[in-house]
């Protein structure tokens, strides 16, 4: 989850700025934990129900890789095709950091979609 | 493995694959190279016309790719502007690449009004050299009207042109394949061969935004070195100013000609060495000229303030 922010840092920090706001930085973290929260309680209910731990492991499996490229890939749409948007909103005092938090939240709900519509297709029975 | 579980873990081990490829060939690029973060503009007060301009005299800042708008440019922006705060300048040479990611004419307060805003100001005046990316589809009807809008928003009299400022003449190219090296290349150098013959100046220098000598991403323009180079040497130009790579580059001297490439304005790539290479830095910067009497010194400056290098020129004998 921190590993777009970390990446765009060490990239500016590298290129010669002194120093950067840590804003991206703490939105990932945060919403990183709420995201932690959320597959440990769907982990924990799935198993709960399914009738082999297969299912839930491939769920699992696809959440995970839905949210490795929805999240940096959204990111980069969201930032690429808006930029003078984003500038003006950032020229109004609008934090940067829950933009990026409000993306990689979409990012996260995608991801929790997937995990339950394959563990629902594998488990068609499950309450 | 029943035919459900089959077909998800399929699913998921095809995702993970294109995934890998997507990530590593476009977004992560994309993410990490781009300077698409926005970011606060300057806020800073300058002195207007707080430079000083005389027949010997003449300070200028010199800056390259510059185009995102984002929180690198912003930044580069600000140091131009505490630049500005102790060595005062009135006048910024563009070398092209001044917008990235859609037009100038929808991005012209994000790219341009919002980061030099101190500066403008403070009646700093800009000149441009055209870039690959502000022409877009180069000699189409789409690429012809965004050169045309860029000229118009800058008040740039031409896609090719000179102006005069203090002891230094500038000469702007569009060094825009195939504008000056393809195969309508002859009126522009044409035109180019004639200006510097009646420049009567002390200084010559060259604007544009392809670097004849590069060990950056592009590397050196081709056609550059043989349509190019022997004119400007034939005439003895000074200073040969270019971007396109996003770094910092000084060629040693080539038949005269002190070349060098400052693309730094807004994103930084990886630069190597050659055996034109005198000083080569991935690093976001600009660069400040000072011309005094006999004297061009050269500053590039890092985005944090400090010098990454500094070259004086001597003016040649008899100019």
């Amino acid at each position: 989850m921190i590993a777009p922010a970390v990446a765009v840092r060490s990239e500016v920090l590298n290129a010669g700025v002194g120093s950067m706001d840590d804003d991206v930085l703490v939105a990932s973290a945060v919403v990183g934990a709420v995201e932690m929260v959320l597959a440990w309680t769907r982990l924990r209910n799935q198993e709960r129900t399914a009738t082999r731990r297969l299912h839930v492991w491939i769920a699992s499996f696809n959440a995970l890789i839905a949210l490795a490229l929805t999240m940096p890939l959204l990111l980069v749409l969201v930032l690429y095709l808006f930029p003078d948007e984003h500038a003006s909103l950032a020229n109004r005092g609008f934090p940067l950091s829950a933009l990026w938090a409000g993306v990689q939240a979409v990012a996260v709900l995608l991801a929790e979609s997937t995990a339950r519509f394959f563990f629902r297709w594998l488990e068609p029975q499950a309450p | 493995m029943n035919r459900r579980e089959f077909l998800a873990a399929g699913a998921g081990l095809v995702g993970a694959a294109a995934t890998a490829g997507t990530l590593s060939g476009v977004v992560w690029p994309a993410l990490t190279r781009e300077d698409l973060l926005p970011g606060a503009p300057p806020d800073v007060r300058l002195t207007p016309d707080a430079w000083q301009t005389a027949d010997d005299r003449l300070s200028f800042a010199v800056l390259g790719d510059n185009g995102s708008g984002g929180r690198q440019a912003l930044a580069v922006a600000e140091r131009m502007a505490f630049t500005y705060q102790t060595a005062p300048y009135g006048l910024v040479a563009l070398l092209g690449d001044i917008c990235y990611y859609g037009s100038l004419r929808r991005r012209f307060d994000t790219v341009f009004r919002r980061p030099f805003g101190p500066l403008l100001d403070a009646g700093v005046g800009f000149e441009l050299a055209i870039g690959n990316h502000d022409t877009g589809l180069h000699f189409s009807d789409d690429g012809l009207s965004a050169i045309e809008a860029e000229l118009e928003l800058l008040g740039t009299p031409g896609r090719y042109y000179t102006a005069s400022h203090g002891p230094v003449d500038f000469f702007f190219l569009d060094s825009s394949i195939p504008g000056l090296y393809g195969p309508r290349a002859s009126e522009q150098l044409d035109w180019l061969g004639d200006a510097l013959a009646s420049s009567t100046n002390q200084w010559k220098v060259v604007a544009m935004h392809h670097p004849p000598y590069s060990s950056g991403q592009h590397g050196s323009t081709p056609g550059a070195q043989e349509h190019l180079v022997p004119l400007l040497s034939r005439h003895r130009v000074d200073l040969v100013l270019s971007g396109h790579d996003h770094d910092y580059e000084r060629v040693e001297p080539q038949h005269g000609v002190t070349y060098v490439v400052s693309g730094g304005g807004c994103k930084t790539t990886r630069v190597g060495r050659s055996r034109f290479t005198a000083v080569a830095e991935r690093t976001l910067q600009f660069l400040h000229v000072e011309v005094v009497d006999s004297h061009l010194t050269a500053t590039c400056v890092r985005v944090d303030g400090s010098v990454a290098d500094r070259l004086t020129l001597r003016a040649r004998e008899g100019s």
